[in-house]
């Protein structure tokens, strides 16, 4: 025993001030780091070796979680023709990118919404002047079983009669909606922490609520999943189910309902959806920094390309709907003039 | 005698019948059967939670697990470069970050509450103080980094360092609160023996304190370890990326300044995109495996550690 604390002590002391001194290194790196760091993340070597056209550079992209899967195919696609140049894409959401974006350290800002005049002040008084461009639009399907042939359209109305706060208990279409026939309710959805079941509230159920003196929110008694493929399946397991999801993943499985925003039924398809006839649908946008796409070659080349392969290919690719052509010139001759 | 011994016995087996005869003490097998069930409970749902994983991202971990080792973030998960390797460098930079800082402050910190600060008022607040910093929620943490280290030290961009420096904050308490009471425990006839044959303060802490206290020390650290490797919302906080992330080739120090992931971050990422994708639910299956393999690794060191230091100390 005692001999055993004599040999210890030794090795844990040769141990320890290695570590010390470690550890005074990795600090002397840290400081010098961050220092290095502080001096903006711009960095315009030009490289020979570059297949496209030899840009290269940090581009550094936050905002909206809906819009994040586009700015992030679209990087990886043009990453293949300019492997110099950097693009990372973070989404906490449009109303925290848009600080970010306002703060000036972000080049562009994903919004799944149009920026609120707050937001735009804030941008003013930093002296940050931007470009809108909008990439895509982003329906909200209303579901019900395919088996369900009493219902085929829906008013506004009658979603907040059946969603809205003031359905909570009601157990049958008809308790809730007089209109509406009688037959069990069995409701899914998006959880609270999705950005469709913000935008559901926003354009369905906001107005209604506020005139019938009601919070803007959905009742609670429904059943909601994160997964839109558990939603899906819900809406399978009765044959007079009510849902809402994304559009791109609705799949084929259920039966969309017409949905009537005050001016007739409209079926949803990628057609009415992208002609704004469909009215559960919102516009999905980037916003650009003015300054830094001047100052950074990469920031302008990659929005470039967004606004050409990006609106043509990468929008569906991750399941929205894209523009019309007629959408996409307006975009393009917005970016370029 | 032959008689007596065979008495003998009969005595003994009849008051050991007595003694284990059922139904003779009802409430301890009560006591028992509670404590069990709760034991069962436990490691059924551990078991339920690692079978479910497994399950969960077989097809990813069987199937491309290479791809997957070196893959970076992808948009889709049908792309064969979705992988982790971003968040594996991102989670080693932050045990790095925790072995580099926090243990060396968290141990000397301990070794000085414990065998030099004097005992009054003000050593029993910062006591105190520390107990209850170990148990503010992570999230304070984040928002402590995103302040002090990505607005202050770095101008509102995120890095690694600021993630690596937060957690090695956020485990800081819990090091120095385990490697205190490993130092407590040392028994005193210990260290009054060495002081009863001439040794000094210093030669006492390194010879007697600190080789007894090494396994206790070690446990607390390579768990807190643990802990800092599978943070998720001070990260979250402090600006890790979840949706892409540029394959840099940097050097090991450029990356110090860089944006970054981790582990944690990446599973948060692909358990919100399989709504939209369903192939990120593998994917981030299989990520949860790797975290826990990571985890669990990190884990048996601590334990054969710490049977070492024990052996040595005899």
């Amino acid at each position: 025993m005692g001999e055993s604390f004599v040999q210890l002590p030794e090795e844990g002391f040769v141990t320890r001030v290695i570590r010390r001194k470690l550890q005074l290194v990795a600090s002397i790196a840290i400081i010098s780091l961050a220092a290095a760091a502080c001096g903006g993340s711009s960095d315009t070597s030009t490289d020979a070796s570059a297949s496209g056209s030899g840009v290269s550079g940090d581009v550094f992209i936050s905002g909206s979680s809906t819009v994040e899967p586009i700015s992030v195919r679209v990087a990886e696609l043009f990453e293949s023709i300019e492997p110099d140049v950097f693009v990372d894409v973070e989404g906490p959401g449009t109303g925290d990118g848009f600080q970010k974006f306002c703060a000036g350290e972000t080049d562009i800002s994903n919004a799944s919404r149009q920026i609120k005049d707050a937001e735009a002040e804030d941008c003013a008084a930093a002296g940050i002047e931007y470009t809108e461009i909008k990439v895509g639009i982003d329906g909200i399907a209303v579901l019900t079983n395919a088996n369900n042939s009493a219902v085929d359209c829906v008013t506004f109305e009658n979603l907040f009669n059946l969603i809205g706060p003031n359905g909570e208990g009601t157990t049958t279409w008809a308790a809730a909606d007089s209109s509406l026939p009688d037959a069990p309710l069995d409701i899914f959805g998006p959880g609270a922490e999705s950005g469709t079941y913000d935008s559901f509230i926003e354009i369905v159920l906001e107005d209604l609520a506020e005139e019938a003196g009601v919070d803007a929110t959905t009742r609670t008694d429904y059943n909601p999943s994160a997964e839109d493929n558990i939603i899906i399946q819900g809406i399978q397991s009765s044959d007079t189910s009510l849902g809402w999801v994304g559009f791109a993943f609705a799949g084929t499985e259920s039966k969309l309902l017409e949905v009537d925003g005050g001016d007739g039924c409209v079926a949803a398809n990628a057609d009415t959806i992208a002609s704004n006839e469909y009215p559960i649908a919102r516009d999905l946008f980037i916003y650009v920094n003015n300054a830094n796409a001047e100052e950074n070659a990469a920031l302008r080349a990659y929005v470039d390309f967004y606004v050409t392969e990006g609106l043509d290919t990468a929008v569906a690719e991750v399941g929205y709907v894209p523009l019309t052509d007629a959408a996409k010139d307006e975009v393009r001759a917005g970016w370029n003039g | 005698m032959g008689l007596s011994t065979i008495g003998d016995n009969q005595v003994a087996r009849r008051v050991e019948d007595e003694i284990f005869r059922s139904g003779r003490d009802l409430r301890g097998t009560g006591f028992r059967t509670l404590m069990f069930s709760a034991l069962a409970v436990s490691v059924f749902i551990l078991a339920v939670l690692i079978v479910q994983v497994v399950v969960d991202g077989w097809p990813t971990l069987s199937g491309r697990f290479g791809d997957f080792w070196s893959g970076t973030l992808r948009s889709r998960s049908s792309d064969d470069g979705l992988g982790i390797s971003q968040g594996l460098k991102g989670s080693v930079w932050i045990a790095a970050f925790v072995a580099f800082f926090s243990f060396p402050i968290g141990v000397s910190a301990a070794i000085y509450l414990e065998e030099y600060a004097p005992r009054n008022w003000l050593t029993n607040t910062i006591d105190i103080a520390i107990r209850n910093l170990a148990g503010v929620p992570s999230v304070v943490y984040g928002l402590l980094g995103l302040f002090l280290f990505v607005k202050t030290l770095n101008g509102g961009q995120s890095a690694l360092f600021a993630g690596g420096l937060t957690l090695a904050i956020l485990v800081l308490p819990i090091i120095v609160i385990t490697s205190a009471e490993a130092i407590r425990a040392v028994p005193s006839s210990l260290k009054q023996g060495a002081y009863g044959v001439g040794a000094t303060q210093w030669d006492v802490i390194r010879t007697q304190v600190l080789p007894f206290a090494a396994p206790g020390i070690l446990t607390g650290t390579l768990l807190s370890l643990s802990r800092a490797v599978g943070e998720a919302a001070p990260l979250i906080l402090v600006g890790a990326i979840t949706g892409r992330l540029a394959a840099r080739d940097s050097s090991l120090i450029d990356q110090l300044g860089e944006r970054f992931t981790a582990m944690p971050i990446i599973i948060v990422g692909w358990v919100r995109n399989s709504g939209a994708d369903e192939g990120f639910g593998p994917a981030a299956g299989a990520a949860i495996v790797v975290l826990l393999a990571l985890v669990i690794a990190m884990n048996s060191v601590a334990v054969l550690l710490r049977g070492y230091f024990e052996k040595k100390r005899g």
